[in-house]
């Protein structure tokens, strides 16, 4: 699956990687994105997920090709 | 009424993210209409002190496709709720200087209240919602990425927000 992060997120991680692993849902993403970056956890908390560009929640089951973005708090305007 | 429909599209508000200069007077010119007595037009400007230093510019970027369909949706709702003649919102990407026009949004009603009431609950959702970004470089050659939304902090969902604008207003 493809990964990309924005913002404050680019400061602990790859604009843009791949993940190999078989990850089930978006939980276990997040868990397995702390464990690559520990120092990211706190903003990892606040984050939403999209997946193909549609939110989604915690327990969306990922797919081997889905192309997702981890969102922090938004900060436009 | 004129044969006009109830709301439409402004000429020009096409392009909801932009990196070029928000062009405030055209899109003010492209927003009136014949059913509209209330015009209202929020300009965010970029401004030269935050958190106690010299902001030198800001930075903004985005999930644009998601940002772009959330921001329509955002609209298509005020829209609705408020019979808006008129809804537009832009918003900048990239480099801002001090003193430009981040976000531009302009609604237009028949009376005031309605225009004025919507125009800050689109502004208050897309700064809470939208997935827009902005990174403040200060003169001092610091820089931080914004932290307009904490609301995750008090509510504990980063799905949860609490808006300046009357929560009720948020029923969809």
């Amino acid at each position: 699956m493809k990964i990309e992060v924005f913002a404050v997120l680019k400061d602990f991680y790859d604009k843009q990687f791949t993940i190999g692993e078989t990850l089930k849902d978006i939980s276990e993403l997040k868990r397995y994105l702390i464990t690559q970056k520990p120092e990211a956890e706190g903003i990892l908390g606040a984050c939403r997920f999209a997946v193909n560009d549609e939110l989604v929640g915690s327990h969306y089951n990922l797919k081997a090709d889905d192309r997702i973005s981890v969102i922090p708090p938004s900060s436009g305007g | 009424m004129t044969g006009s429909p109830l709301s439409r599209q402004a000429a020009g508000a096409e392009n909801i993210l932009s990196d070029q200069p928000l062009q405030l007077a055209e899109l003010l010119a492209a927003s009136h209409h014949p059913g509209a007595g209330a015009v209202v037009l929020f300009s965010g400007d970029v401004r030269i002190n935050n958190l106690g230093k010299e902001v030198a510019y800001l930075e903004f970027e985005a999930q644009e496709k998601l940002a772009v369909k959330m921001i329509r949706e955002i609209l298509d709702q005020a829209t609705q709720k408020w019979q808006l003649n008129i809804a537009v919102a832009q918003h900048r990407l990239g480099k801002v200087g001090i003193s430009e026009c981040a976000v531009v949004v302009i609604t237009a009603s028949p009376h005031r209240k309605e225009a004025y009431d919507a125009n800050r609950y689109i502004m208050d959702r897309l700064k809470h919602e939208v997935p827009i970004w902005k990174c403040e470089y200060f003169t001092d050659g610091t820089h931080k990425w914004g932290g307009n939304c904490n609301c995750a902090e008090i509510t504990g969902n980063p799905a949860e927000h609490i808006y300046e604008f009357n929560s009720t207003a948020h029923e969809k």
